[in-house]
């Protein structure tokens, strides 16, 4: 290195200096962190990082509205990361007032111990009503005797068709409108006809493509009677049932019924106006709302299986421990306000966990939401374990597997089965004051 | 070899260097491109230029704040390289100018912690961390990287080679140590230290695994990791998310423009012998 | 005080404020991790945490996650180093023998290095789409079938590889040049004028004599491929199978979304056993070289 470097190292110091403190202002002029103000404040942290996160905005501006001593502010996280950014911040106690749990997760995070309870949401002014909510759904936030949050939301994985598809497809019902087929023939027999060209050519047609390949799976259970663990808890994937729910989605790419596993179609197909039909969650519609394209149906997962059913999850909004009794009452004035106006967050694509929102004639327009929400009665969730997140993974390596066709549905579910009951039996040792 | 052969090579190698950047160009030139195109490429210049993609970046201010992100990227780059020359040159003139007792041990011990890998410090940094309520903010990108001693070794390795004579006449003149410091070791340091500067800024500003860990919230994320998290919830729309990645490597591509010399002969000098 | 005294004083006051930040941020942390890697901490469980001697360690083991790991970090370093070392050392003769046009050369290799890994994931990901991605849009073009990237098993690590050589190799490349542009002339000129070949002068004069830069090449690579994230975490997340999730992925893995901190811990250590082996070569380097 030379030293006939003439530039004024000095120079170099004061200047990054002045950037570093005029950033820094700038930035927390910007976060509104030199804003000060006697409201309450409450924090309150969600994975809508979509479309979805400017309609709860929207319901957040019209809560600080009407509500002018509370001050909502919201952050969004995207799901990969949120949880584990939750978790860290709860039990540091440094958490959101307000967070949402996927109703699966609620056990997991209860025993990291920031999760308030939940049982004021539903009594006082304003009270949620409990019998507001199906008791299969209200069921998800009861644990031990306890509440845990409040469920915004139920949504299904349904089906999305593409309308013009169907039609050119002769698809349609006794008036000559798009009909989304119904029952397994039904959906094969569309699925074929939609499908267009061969090989690998550019302008092939699929009637039906593979999306988010574990949900597509578990989608099926429910109809073919099967269920993930067994009333003790132990894990009970590779039931028949559940071998044949993965045998007809891993058959369908056996037959090339679906573009191969390895191109990736799925819902980009779908959107491109490449595939016809697919099964995916009620969110997924704020990304066609968005795109404006071309005409699509929503209508029920078709029953495969002996009867209808499908997966679902659903948003829970929970309250941290260790707020104070101020910051606590806003923040279940605050989930009071927002369950009572989540007509409104089924804009964003979701079925309201209220049925008293469902028979809001604003729902009754909303087409794609009302005939999701007609699974309601057949919907299976995954069930909540402290140990979801490693079962959740053991299954979707086994539907990946099962779809590439490199074991079969006995021998991947068989593998998920041991890799499941290893982690809830490790569990089990580790915790036994709580379990499930 | 012959000046034509030269030449024939030359414009070889040249055609070498443009491969390299055609994946830059292509992202570029995507960027003005629609969605239906990008989904459905016929050419690589776009049919309809379109500037869309970034007027929805740059107004996406909710989902993707790319303007606060840049803040905080420019913040914590330029701390860390504040806070990193500065302490390294302190370092290093206490222990070789100086020579305070003790001081070749701190040295031994500094060079030995060069070897650890950065993985090996992510979960205590993360506990500890948090047990100083830095976690989520940019201060948990900054300090950490203060004890990291690879300018204090590459410093120290310069101002040896400073002849005493200088600072002792400086002394002489009644300057005290700090003003011999600041006065005189700097300046004579300052290739070492731009160099140094140069490799701590680019490293912070392109760190990834860091703030992916240390923070939380949206607004506290440094460009390389909101735009991956903006990707992830975006991840189809190929325009957009080329649009941000451009735009957050802007601020380096710049610099390396004009510092172009400066950086290449500073990492080409790593592997040398002085 | 002695002058002696005072002097030393004013260097202690310089060395403080570094050893704040390296007792809390170095010398802490390596004794957390000590600590952690014998301890079962559940972050979403804080209150049963234990001891629980080397059992992180028999665990790690008999994980089939962590082997799955351990072989894709591997199968990275395989496909990286050589690569890398390869088309560095030839790029580098190449630039070395232009006559002019170098630094624009040497400029436009090195410009990848300046992106952030998360650019370059992005990019590179959309090049890699097997619909309408730039390689496949190119073969479809060219009659070829397409090539399923980032989806199979058999392209992902590759691809992964090919994306990194890419971003890093113009960087490798100009401490190659400059390695050869340490070498003095004459030496090149007398083996020309005792008539060597070309290929004579390649390898018996140029490439021993730039072995150490070589070495210090292999030996950073190897370093940087063992502890390589961000590249595989954008550009093809865990990939099909977990094929492209290394160590550091699970490490992050374990202890982000497992919250099993002890456990991370023990990995952590033993990724750093492996490298320790390739830093201790690279100190050794280092104290020739600056010995």
């Amino acid at each position: 290195m030379s030293r006939r470097g003439s530039f004024n190292i000095h120079a170099v110091i004061f200047g990054l200096a002045a950037v570093f403190v005029v950033t820094g202002v700038a930035r927390t002029i910007l976060t509104g962190g030199l804003s000060a103000s006697n409201k309450v404040q409450i924090t309150f942290w969600n994975g809508f990082t979509g479309p979805d996160g400017i309609v709860m905005l929207g319901i957040i501006d019209e809560f600080n509205r009407d509500n002018p001593d509370v001050q909502v502010t919201m952050q969004r996280i995207p799901w990969g990361t949120y949880y584990n950014k939750l978790t860290v911040a709860g039990s540091d106690g440094r958490g959101p007032a307000v967070f949402i749990i996927h109703c699966d997760g609620l056990l997991r995070y209860r025993r990291a111990g920031f999760m308030e309870d939940a049982s004021p949401i539903f009594s006082g002014q304003d009270a949620v009503p409990k019998n507001d909510f199906e008791p299969y759904v209200f069921d998800q936030v009861k644990y031990r005797g306890k509440l845990l949050g409040c469920p915004l939301d139920i949504h299904p994985y349904g089906m999305f068709t593409n309308a013009d598809m169907l039609k050119r497809a002769g698809i349609v019902d006794s008036v000559g409108n798009p009909r989304p087929p119904r029952t397994r023939n039904e959906f094969i027999l569309a699925m074929k006809a939609m499908m267009k060209g061969t090989g690998s050519g550019t302008d092939r047609v699929w009637g039906y493509a593979l999306t988010d390949w574990s949900a597509n799976f578990r989608s099926l259970i429910p109809q073919f009677g099967g269920r993930y663990l067994d009333e003790k808890g132990n894990a009970v994937l590779n039931s028949p049932e559940n071998v044949a729910a993965m045998t007809f989605i891993a058959g369908l790419a056996k037959d090339h019924l679906v573009p191969p596993p390895t191109n990736g179609l799925g819902w980009l197909g779908f959107r491109q106006q490449k595939v016809g039909m697919v099964w995916d969650g009620v969110f997924m519609l704020g990304d066609l709302k968005r795109i404006n394209a071309f005409k699509y149906l929503g209508s029920p997962i078709p029953t495969i299986g002996s009867h209808p059913g499908t997966a679902a999850n659903s948003h829970v909004m929970c309250i941290r421990t260790g707020l104070s009794p101020g910051q606590r009452g806003a923040a279940v004035r605050f989930i009071k306000y927002v369950s009572a106006h989540s007509i409104e967050w089924a804009n964003a694509g979701q079925v309201p966990a209220r049925l008293s929102a469902r028979r809001d004639p604003r729902f009754a327009d909303m087409q794609v939401q009302r005939a999701f929400a007609e699974q309601v009665p057949h919907i299976m969730y995954v069930p909540r374990s402290p140990v979801i997140v490693e079962i959740m993974n053991a299954i979707n390596l086994a539907v990946d597997q099962g779809v590439r066709q490199l074991k079969t549905p006995e021998e991947a579910l068989n593998r998920a089965n041991k890799l499941a009951q290893a982690v809830i039996d490790r569990d089990r040792q580790d915790h036994p004051e709580d379990q499930p | 070899m012959r000046k034509r052969t030269r030449e024939v090579f030359n414009i070889l190698m040249l055609a070498v260097g443009a491969v390299f950047m055609i994946p830059l160009v292509i992202m570029f030139l995507t960027t003005f491109k629609m969605e239906r195109e990008i989904l459905d490429p016929s050419a690589v210049v776009p049919r309809t230029w379109s500037f869309s993609n970034y007027e929805q970046v740059l107004n996406s201010t909710v989902e993707a704040p790319i303007q606060l992100w840049t803040l905080n990227s420019f913040f914590v780059s330029c701390g860390t390289t504040l806070f990193v020359v500065i302490l390294s040159a302190m370092v290093a003139f206490a222990i070789t100018r100086i020579q305070i007792p003790g001081g070749r041990v701190l040295m031994n011990v500094v060079v030995a912690t060069m070897m650890m890998p950065a993985q090996l410090f992510l979960i205590p940094l993360y506990m500890i961390l948090g047990r100083m309520h830095m976690l989520d903010t940019p201060y948990a990108l900054i300090f950490p990287a203060t004890a990291n001693g690879f300018g204090i070794f590459m410093v120290s390795q310069f101002m040896q080679g400073i002849p005493p004579s200088v600072e002792e006449a400086a002394l002489i003149d009644g300057c005290s140590f700090l003003g011999v410091f600041w006065k005189i070791a700097i300046p004579l340091c300052g290739p070492a230290l731009a160099t140094l500067a140069v490799f701590t800024f680019i490293g912070s500003w392109n760190d990834y695994i860091t703030p992916l860990v240390f923070t939380e919230s949206v607004s506290n994320y440094t460009l390389p990791v909101g735009i991956a998290l903006f990707q992830s919830s975006y991840s189809t729309q190929y325009g957009l998310t080329l649009a941000t990645s451009l735009l957050s490597a802007v601020p380096l591509l710049i610099a390396f423009a004009v510092f172009q010399k400066q950086i290449i002969e500073a990492s080409s000098a790593s592997g040398l012998k002085d | 005080m002695t002058f002696r005294q005072q002097r030393n004083l004013t260097g202690y006051l310089l060395v403080a404020p570094y050893l704040v930040s390296f007792v809390i941020f170095l010398a802490l942390p390596v004794v957390v991790a000590l600590v952690l890697a014998f301890v079962q901490l559940d972050l979403a469980n804080k209150s049963h945490s234990k001891f629980v001697g080397l059992s992180n360690f028999t665990d790690a083991f008999g994980d089939e996650a962590f082997r799955n790991a351990m072989l894709a970090t591997g199968r990275y370093c395989i496909l990286m180093v050589p690569s890398v070392l390869l088309i560095a050392t030839g790029l580098g003769f190449g630039l070395y023998a232009m006559s002019r046009g170098r630094e624009v050369v040497r400029g436009l290799i090195y410009i990848p290095a300046m992106l952030n890994v998360a650019a370059t994931g992005i990019l590179w990901q959309w090049f890699f789409n097997t619909e309408f991605g730039l390689f496949n849009f190119t073969a479809k073009r060219m009659h070829l079938p397409p090539v399923p990237w980032l989806s199979d098993q058999a392209y992902a690590m590759p691809a992964v590889v090919i994306m990194s050589i890419w971003w890093t190799v113009g960087g490798t490349a100009v401490i190659v040049l400059a390695g050869l542009q340490q070498i003095p002339r004459p030496f090149f000129e007398a083996a020309m004028l005792d008539g060597a070949t070309g290929w004579n002068v390649l390898t018996k004069i140029s490439l021993p004599l730039l072995k150490p830069v070589l070495l210090f090449v292999f030996v950073t690579t190897t370093i940087s491929s063992f502890q390589m994230f961000g590249q595989a975490a954008v550009l093809s997340g865990d990939g099909p199978n977990y094929s492209t999730r290394g160590v550091v992925q699970y490490i992050f893995f374990i202890a982000f979304d497992g919250y099993r901190f002890g456990y991370g811990a023990a990995i952590s250590w033993l990724l750093f056993l492996v490298i320790a082996v390739f830093s201790l070569a690279q100190s050794r380097l280092f104290r020739t070289k600056h010995a």
